[in-house]
């Protein structure tokens, strides 16, 4: 191999790879910028937002507001109950904590849509609301990932900081207040982040067990999808599916690169 | 999930029981009512997790099998049955193939193109640092809407064809005999996932291994080898084994880019419990408690493989 060729090819593997990531996504903001662009054209012979218009008309108002109270209710769920669980596996005194751990993990096993049917019976059956319904299978969906990064977060945490608060006289409300909580913000954030994005993408669960009655972005893409000559509408709805977790996502980086200069 | 998992674990939650504190001598996140033990403690703050997710896990488990031996009927009397599970026969074994292919290929690519991604993520600082970003700017996609991006990318007057200057001829990507739209989306997003799981195993403990192996004279070769894939193989396994049982039981993507028939397990049961006959429902159920026991499998597969592994922990 020449020298050349040895500095091309891991160039060259990067180009491809960041191209792999970001090639689905150029025709989503392409349409979603288009009025007009009928093939064989590269680009739109015509730029504009009719797509966001249709996708208004289509309820793209409502499915935000069910999307965002959707993840919303999820992460609010989810995180306490995955910190609480992540500290108890974290400390060596759990009993049973291989089969615990066997059950939290079980949503990744089963899929969703199993989950969905199987309990769909039994809420109809005990007359629970299909939001509540769905807003509970999701948190079960939700809590493995939460448990995840709080274990994880707690495995690092150093006892240290509790010993010495409790020292200088802190009560142990105080501890978790003023040292835990702000220790573990950049975690938190992160597990929130995950449990509102499992109910922000959620499609199957909403559709089986919601039964048409709540209305999120997914579901609302999904049906402009499957229908054909509205490419702009199907950008539109997709960009603001994808936008606002974007974001959320910005800000938990930026709280994890500030909770790492903290501790630093 | 727990592919990185801490390699040390302080004890945490044990009550501070200093001598001669005994105004506080309970642990933190504690009331401070009375002395619990370590033991009773942790199930008191695993418990509000494990509860509901062991209830509705088992119910929903225990209720479609129970539905699918025609235990529970909508109407007419409960009869234990196998018709449900020989019904669809021919249909479920084809479902089954179908899914377990799809799943295959697309965890495969995405293993590669994760792998990949991660060791260019640990190997390089600057171009590393911005391939990680558009990697996990991938993430938040949810998986309808990288299937409605595929869509727009790969159909015959799709973005792809336009660019390469294809006017007639492009091949049938999505709705096609092979699935290639389905297992590229599946490919794409699940990439993302297993180049971050990797990455992160990776960022933690490759640097000193890497450093001690430079001393030793190890080539870059040989450091791949020996070096970084052993390190790198305990989390790939994990999250591929996640990526493999969620492609098998994900529903929509297959649903909006694959052809109408043969279906996909999820396809093929959501038609059913959708359908208009209430005799399809105990079938549907089928469907589901065998998807579940592939999926069963295929975790059991991927924890045997992770147990052999040296460096798991």
């Amino acid at each position: 191999m020449t020298l050349g060729a040895r500095r091309l090819l891991p160039g060259l593997a990067l180009l491809l790879l960041a191209a792999w990531f970001v090639l689905p996504l150029v025709p989503l903001a392409l349409w979603g910028l288009a009025d007009r662009w009928s093939a064989p054209a590269v680009l739109p012979q015509e730029w504009g937002l009719s797509g966001v218009a249709e996708a208004a008309e289509q309820g793209a108002g409502s499915g935000v507001v069910g999307s965002l109270a959707l993840g919303g209710l999820v992460a609010m769920l989810a995180t306490p109950l995955g910190a609480l669980a992540g500290r108890a596996l974290a400390s060596r005194h759990l009993p049973a904590s291989v089969l615990v751990g066997a059950v939290l993990l079980s949503p990744l096993v089963v899929p969703p849509f199993v989950v969905a049917m199987g309990f769909d019976v039994l809420l109809l059956r005990l007359a629970v609301p299909a939001w509540a319904g769905v807003v509970l299978l999701l948190t079960v969906a939700a809590l493995p990932y939460t448990t995840y990064v709080m274990r994880t977060a707690y495995g690092g945490y150093d006892q240290g900081f509790d010993d010495e608060a409790r020292t200088l006289g802190a009560s142990p409300r105080q501890v978790v207040r003023l040292v835990q909580v702000p220790v573990l913000t950049p975690a938190l954030a992160a597990a929130a982040f995950l449990a509102f994005l499992v109910g922000w993408s959620d499609y199957v669960v909403t559709v089986l067990v919601g039964g048409g009655r709540l209305v999120t972005l997914p579901l609302l893409v999904a049906s402009a999808t499957s229908a054909v000559g509205n490419e702009a509408q199907v950008a539109a709805l997709s960009l603001l599916a994808v936008l606002p977790p974007l974001a959320l996502l910005l800000i938990v980086a930026a709280i994890g690169r500030r909770g790492r200069k903290v501790r630093a | 999930m727990a592919a990185d998992g801490p390699r040390r674990q302080p004890v945490t939650g044990l009550p501070l029981a200093a001598p001669g504190r005994r105004t506080h001598t309970a642990g933190p996140l504690h009331t401070g009512r009375s002395r619990r033990s370590p033991r009773r403690r942790a199930l008191l703050l695993i418990l509000p997790a494990v509860v509901p997710t062991g209830a509705v896990v088992l119910a929903a488990l225990t209720s479609a099998l129970l539905s699918s031996l025609g235990l529970t009927p909508l109407v007419g009397q409960p009869r234990l049955t196998l018709d449900p599970w020989r019904a669809p026969t021919d249909h479920l074994w084809t479902a089954a193939g179908l899914s377990v292919a799809i799943a295959t290929a697309a965890t495969v690519l995405a293993a590669l193109v994760g792998l990949a991604t991660a060791l260019a993520i640990t190997g390089r600082r600057r171009s590393g640092r911005l391939l990680a970003l558009l990697s996990s700017a991938t993430i938040p996609v949810p998986h309808v809407v990288g299937a409605a991006a595929v869509g727009l990318l790969l159909a015959d007057a799709g973005f792809l064809p336009r660019v390469l200057g294809v006017e007639t001829g492009w091949p049938p990507l999505v709705g096609g005999r092979w699935w290639i739209a389905v297992v590229a989306e599946y490919a794409w997003k699940e990439s993302a996932f297993i180049a971050l799981v990797v990455s992160s195993a990776l960022a933690s403990r490759v640097a000193s291994y890497r450093d001690t192996a430079i001393v030793l004279g190890a080539r870059p070769w040989a450091r791949l080898r020996y070096v970084t894939l052993p390190l790198a193989a305990p989390a790939l396994v994990a999250s591929a084994g996640i990526s493999f049982v969620y492609v098998l039981g994900s529903y929509e993507v297959a649903w909006l880019l694959g052809r109408p028939s043969p279906e996909p397990l999820p396809v093929l049961a959501f038609r059913l419990f959708t359908s208009l006959e209430l005799t399809a429902r105990p079938e549907a159920a089928a469907v589901a408690v065998a998807t579940a026991a592939l999926a069963l499998a295929a975790v059991a597969v991927a924890a045997a493989a992770l147990r052999r592994m040296e460096g798991w922990r």
